[in-house]
């Protein structure tokens, strides 16, 4: 059976985002035998995409154009996706489990009177709709959801399909958006680096992190003096950073800073995959969890299941020869 | 106008959690206010306070029990409160959840509407969305700032690669707080007591009566430990000797020099 899959294409610089090649790979790989796939490509200029569009290989490519089409907020992409959709008549509609997904997915649903499976790594056909693989609780669990509303939207969380090549599209077309400048109701005013001194993490052979396990900053100078033991950079989960226990320069993670030191100790922390991308090309990682279940422990080279406040005196003890 | 946060009671998140088929053993677990919605009803206060709204006022569907969850927003400051009594089951589907919340929203005369970006247990991360889409108010999610500014709602988002998005929205909005966005207060002990005289108004919604309804948009058919595709070397034991076997294993797979006592 042949079902109909629409993809949203993110335009980057004269190409697409790498998530939306994952997408298209996805989306092959659930329309079968070749079966239509589609990609969807807001923006304020058709000409000037062109050449974006070109790389969608093998996807039926609509730019919808249109001058709202200038920022990409929520409101923008979900207009886009529901006017190729309406043209496409696809089945299931893909987008990126990025803020660009977690913005527009819910308001195209809405839509669609549907729900959005969020941070899906895996889509199945079933008799009667679609199951998906996410994950509930933080990662502790693998959550399979289903539905048999069509279409279905989904959120595809990144990494999850290795992303198709690049080649010329199967065909492109351009749909007027419905999105008027009067009738748009949010708008971009700017993008900005978030300020960030940069200890050096990202260039720290050794990195100690703390995560909420901690217990509170009372307890952060047993990581401080593990990480001097080890001639490292202490790090911290976003959990922390938000508790002010540590300035927000040291959060590692998907909205922090991406590390990849020799050495990795994560001491108190879950294992959520948002801290998980942020250090996950260490080459070798230690992990200090009381839960035997934390999901730290699937990313770890060594696992030890124990209090962080008896574990990191001990091992900085030994590091330093405190007690002889 | 006022400012309505959404607030969902979720389970303590130190609690040992065991899957029974296609979710948890909620049986005897103890339960409190998802972390995210703390940054959402902080929000709302100090929109309140800075006179930009005229009430704060804190919506929760759930169980009887949930009504603790009203209480605590209550204690912490907000006006009042509005309750959707319902079978802990009948939160499985987001889209229902969303249905019956953006009814009574509809009637707050509500200039924003707070929601937390993802709830610490399903992680669905779409209620507030699936609101705004349902109420056609405007949108956005990962917000980590708000601020009235000519009639119209400026707030920030959090994009990747630590970059921020700057957007504005016309009233009413609704928007998903993102963790760090401020720091939440704790209820104090006059907020406790003065809880006990603000209203919370009940409501059984139909939408949200029968967790087994056909009607649900999404369902949940399994609930399992992750495999885990590499697994690490667990070590146990009295702290001493766990650091004892570690140094050699660090020594050797992260290949660095280890000083001091390591030799
Ligand atoms: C869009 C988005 C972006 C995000 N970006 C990031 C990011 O960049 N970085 C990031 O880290 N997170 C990020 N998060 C948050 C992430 O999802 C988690 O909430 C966060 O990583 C949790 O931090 P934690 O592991 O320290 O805390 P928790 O999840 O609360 O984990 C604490 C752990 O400590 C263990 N523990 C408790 N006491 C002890 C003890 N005495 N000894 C040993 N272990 C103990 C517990 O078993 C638990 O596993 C993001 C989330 C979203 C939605
Ligand atoms: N049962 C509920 N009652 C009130 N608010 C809820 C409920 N479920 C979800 N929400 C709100 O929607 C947000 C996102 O939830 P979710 O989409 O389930 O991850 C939460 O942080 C709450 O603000």
């Amino acid at each position: 059976m042949n079902r109909r899959v629409l993809v949203l294409a993110e335009p980057e610089g004269d190409g697409v985002t790498e998530v939306s090649h994952e997408l298209l790979a996805a989306a092959f790989r659930l329309a079968g035998d070749g079966g239509p796939v589609s990609a969807v490509l807001p923006t304020p200029d058709a000409s000037a995409s062109m050449a974006a569009a070109e790389t969608l290989g093998g996807a039926e490519v609509l730019l919808v154009e249109g001058p709202a089409h200038d920022g990409r907020t929520g409101e923008e992409t979900a207009a886009a996706v529901r006017a190729a959709v309406e043209v496409t008549a696809a089945d299931l509609v893909l987008l990126p489990h990025t803020a660009t997904g977690w913005d527009a997915a819910p308001l195209l649903a809405a839509r669609l009177e549907t729900a959005v499976l969020t941070g899906v790594s895996s889509l199945q056909w079933s008799e009667d709709g679609l199951t998906a693989e996410r994950q509930a609780f933080q990662g502790k669990f693998v959550h399979e959801v289903g539905t048999k509303r069509l279409p279905a939207v989904a959120t595809v969380e990144r990494g999850a399909f290795p992303a198709r090549p690049a080649g010329s599209a199967a065909q492109v077309r351009t749909l007027a958006s419905p999105l008027s400048l009067e009738r748009r109701r949010s708008r971009l005013l700017e993008i900005r680096d978030a300020a960030s001194e940069g200890v050096d993490l990202a260039a720290s052979d050794v990195v100690v992190s703390a995560g909420r396990g901690m217990g509170g900053p009372e307890h952060l100078h047993l990581v401080e003096e593990l990480a001097s033991a080890l001639g490292g950079a202490v790090g911290a989960s976003r959990a922390v950073t938000d508790a002010g226990w540590l300035p927000h320069d040291r959060q590692i993670g998907s909205s922090g800073v991406t590390v990849a030191p020799k050495l990795y100790v994560a001491c108190g922390i879950s294992g959520a995959i948002q801290h998980l991308v942020g250090m996950r090309g260490s080459r070798f990682v230690v992990a200090v969890n009381k839960d035997p279940d934390a999901p730290i422990f699937g990313a770890a080279d060594v696992g030890v299941v124990a209090d962080v406040k008896d574990i990191l005196p001990a091992l900085t003890r030994a590091l330093t020869g405190a007690d002889g | 106008m006022n400012a309505v946060a959404l607030v969902k009671q979720v389970p303590d998140r130190n609690s040992v959690f065991r899957p029974a088929g296609p979710w948890i053993d909620e049986s005897s677990l103890g339960y409190g206010i998802n972390d995210y919605d703390r940054y959402a009803v902080e929000a709302a206060l100090e929109l309140r306070e800075a006179g930009a709204v005229k009430q704060a006022v804190v919506v929760t569907a759930g169980p009887d029990e949930a009504s603790q969850a009203i209480r605590t927003c209550l204690a912490m400051g907000m006006d009042r409160g509005i309750h959707l009594v319902c079978p802990r089951a009948s939160l499985a589907d987001p889209f229902r959840v969303a249905k019956a919340l953006a009814g009574v929203v509809r009637a707050q005369d509500a200039g924003i509407v707070l929601a937390g970006l993802l709830a610490e247990d399903s992680g669905h991360g779409q209620v507030g969305g699936l609101v705004a889409g349902l109420l056609d108010m405007s949108w956005a999610s990962a917000v980590t700032a708000v601020r009235f500014r000519d009639g119209k709602l400026e707030v920030e988002r959090e994009l990747e690669s630590s970059r921020v998005a700057v957007v504005e929205l016309e009233l009413p909005a609704v928007v998903a707080v993102q963790t760090g966005a401020n720091t939440p207060r704790y209820a104090s002990l006059r907020g406790i007591m003065a809880s006990r005289r603000k209203p919370v108004e009940r409501i059984e919604p139909p939408e949200l009566a029968n967790p087994d309804s056909c009607d649900a948009r999404i369902r949940s058919l399994r609930l399992a430990k992750p495999e885990r595709a590499a697994s690490a070397e667990i070590l146990e034991g009295a702290p001493d000797d766990v650091a004892a076997a570690l140094i050699p294993r660090i020594r050797s797979g992260a290949g660095i020099v280890l000083g001091g006592g390591a030799s």
